[in-house]
């Protein structure tokens, strides 16, 4: 078991290391903003899946940590002790110093409470911003250049790429091995049963500070990295809907396992990366996501990997797999229903369409997928309802033939 | 069972109009086991919860060997050597026994919270953990996750979690709710064995358990104490009788 897992990291090491080989230059500064979402995702999940705390405001420590960076790039030019490649250890230091005071006052209550000032310091933040120009640039943002050091120009894409994969892989083993330290440990406890940690004598809001303070530290070194990557820094960071992605993605991908949120992450980037040129209606996509992952598989996709293994180990490879590929298909066929379905109707109902209908006075046809669709007839709905049933009923037959399989043992 | 653990004084405690603790006076001796009685809503449970640091009394002060501890947090107590157990089983049910076990023998460590150095490899942990395990008896269920285990069981493991800090006193609030005859002699068995040398306090309301347990009793009666001494000398006391042992007879059931 050990052995495989450490040949598969292993593996994703030289599959990650090789990358640049193998993507174009734009799909290489997507995989950086993936390697990024990553890292901010696997500190998110240390608060909310390893100490259940749940925080809906964790742009600040990102934020924080990529303004401190911007700072310093202009401010040192990449001289003194802190060049370029070290520059992310600033947004440690402030994603770790902003950590402690706001989880201070935060970690004072748990639960709803927790989450509500967590939220209303990120907006706190948020609204202040655009204020202080000085600080934090105003509407425009602040910009910076990354300075040649150590005999590296970081002028290319492959090199900033190396320098975020570097950092991100150093602070998940970090992340990781914080899971195996008495820290890490009572975090855990702190998760279960904070009130019986206090009566074994520890102190219950020190120990939620420091995992506050450790999820804002490495928070920090992701926003450090996306400043580096970008050149520049802009108040948005600071924007509900970073706080709210960091959210999904970490549940999307499952908080229960250490690389879930960091999955979850990745992958969503990379939809986001791919999908957001295609279409409008991405958020929606994302928020139907994390519906469907919240409502039946409440332990992220990672859980989903666990269940399958956990079948076929149970039923055996012959019995389980044909059932489990259908499932598959199934959501495939779902998928391409609610997809073709939604893509249609936001055309439909989008404002163009609609003042073309009007002086047209009939349905146009419109364009999606690369062909053109007839609205009114009765062909072009048919796709997404015999796509939707079909999925509909394979999925039934799967689940259905599965718990009977199983209900037979 | 030489000079006081512990020593409560004019103890009173009021939640709004109410006074639920009315004046306490309690001395319990070192290595002394002394089992507190009275009937249901006569302030055991808050009583604990005041010597605990749970709450803080509205008045009098409460001596831990000699230390004023009146008001104090919680954890600052118990590292005093104060542990207690919970009424309602408080344990880390998502977390296995062994690591149940485990974040509790940490806090004896020079430094429970570290974050440089790894947790199987501190020096001594993982004996004094399975020694506690084995103590219990609950070694078979070490890798269980302690929310699956029997009700007998979670009272055990809640036991070890209590003595895991080599405590000169513990409260036991209600150790035997709940459980069957037998749970209830093996579990009584476990006190005895593991409170020599402890001064223990325990809130118990199966009689036999008491009775056979305790060194002297305390009865509380709405908030006051009002007779302490032996076994013998509460069963004859005619004040107890009439105020709860008549009662307790007829309603074994503990709340």
């Amino acid at each position: 078991m050990m052995r495989t897992s450490t040949f598969l990291l292993l593996g994703a090491s030289a599959l990650l290391a090789a990358m640049p080989a193998l993507l174009s230059a734009g799909l290489l500064n997507a995989a950086v903003q993936m390697l990024i979402a990553a890292l901010f995702a696997s500190a998110y999940g240390l608060l909310a899946g390893r100490a259940g705390m749940l925080s809906f405001g964790h742009a600040a420590y990102f934020g924080v940590g990529a303004f401190a960076t911007v700072h310093a790039m202009n401010a040192l030019n990449g001289a003194g002790l802190l060049p370029t490649p070290l520059l992310p250890l600033v947004g440690a230091g402030a994603g770790l110093a902003f950590g402690v005071v706001a989880g201070w006052f935060a970690t004072q209550r748990s639960g709803t409470a927790f989450a509500m000032i967590t939220l209303a310091i990120a907006e706190l933040l948020h609204a202040l911003a655009p204020q202080l120009k000085s600080l934090f640039g105003g509407e425009s943002g602040i910009s910076a250049m990354r300075m040649p050091a150590w005999g590296l120009s970081f002028g290319s894409t492959t090199q900033v790429y190396y320098l975020t994969l570097a950092w991100v892989l150093a602070s998940l083993a970090l992340l990781h091995f914080h899971t195996r330290t008495p820290a890490g440990r009572l975090t855990l406890g702190l998760r279960e049963n904070a009130h019986r940690l206090r009566f074994l004598g520890y102190d219950v809001h020190r120990l939620g500070v420091s995992a506050f303070a450790i999820s804002g530290l490495f928070s920090g070194i992701a926003g450090a990295l996306q400043v580096l990557a970008n050149e520049a820094a802009n108040y948005v960071v600071f924007d509900a809907h970073v706080s709210a992605s960091v959210v999904l993605n970490s549940y999307i991908g499952g908080v229960g396992v250490f690389l879930g949120p960091a999955l979850g992450a990745a992958l969503m980037s990379f939809f986001g990366y791919a999908v957001s040129d295609a279409t409008q209606a991405w958020l929606l996509y994302q928020g139907v996501l994390f519906v469907i992952v919240m409502m039946f598989m409440p332990e992220g996709l990672v859980g989903l990997g666990a269940t399958a293994r956990h079948r076929v180990r149970v039923l055996g490879p012959a019995r389980a797999l044909p059932l489990l590929a259908a499932g598959m298909l199934a959501v495939l066929l779902l998928a391409g229903g609610t997809v073709f379905l939604v893509e249609l109707l936001q055309r439909l109902c989008s404002q163009d369409y609609r003042a073309l209908a009007a002086t047209a006075g009939a349905w146009p046809p419109v364009t999606m997928f690369g062909r053109s669709w007839a609205a009114a007839s009765a062909a072009t709905w048919a796709w997404p309802a015999g796509l939707l049933l079909t999925g509909g009923a394979l999925m039934a037959f799967a689940r259905t033939r599965l718990l009977a399989r199983e209900a037979q043992r | 069972m030489s000079g006081t653990i512990l020593g409560l004084h004019g103890l009173r405690k009021s939640f709004g109009e109410t006074e639920i603790i009315r004046g306490v006076d309690l001395e319990l001796a070192a290595g002394e086991r002394r089992a507190l009685i009275g009937p249901n809503g006569a302030g055991k449970s808050t009583l604990f919860h005041l010597i605990s640091g749970h709450l803080a009394p509205s008045a009098g002060t409460i001596a831990f060997d000699g230390l004023d501890i009146t008001g104090q947090a919680p954890q600052r107590i118990n590292r005093l050597g104060l542990a207690r157990s919970f009424q309602i089983t408080n344990v880390f049910p998502g977390l296995t026994v062994f690591e149940n076990i485990r974040l509790a023998v940490l806090r004896q460590q020079p430094r429970p919270t570290a974050f440089w150095q790894r947790v199987d490899r501190l020096p001594g942990l993982r004996e004094a953990t399975e020694q506690l395990l084995e103590r219990v008896r609950l070694q078979a269920r070490a890798a269980a996750l302690a929310g699956e285990l029997s009700y007998s069981e979670q009272r055990s493991l809640e036991i070890a979690m209590t003595l895991a800090s080599d405590p000169r006193l513990i409260l036991l609030d209600e150790p035997m709710a709940g459980m069957s005859a037998e749970e209830t002699d093996y579990t009584l068995a476990l006190i005895r064995e593991l409170t020599v040398g402890r001064a223990l306090l325990i809130v118990e309301h199966d009689m036999d358990v008491v009775f056979s347990l305790a060194d002297r009793i305390s009865v509380l009666v709405y908030g006051q104490v009002i007779a302490t001494g032996t076994p013998d000398e509460i069963r004859q006391h005619q004040g107890v009788r009439e105020a709860y042992l008549g009662e307790e007879a007829n309603a074994q059931v503990p709340a």
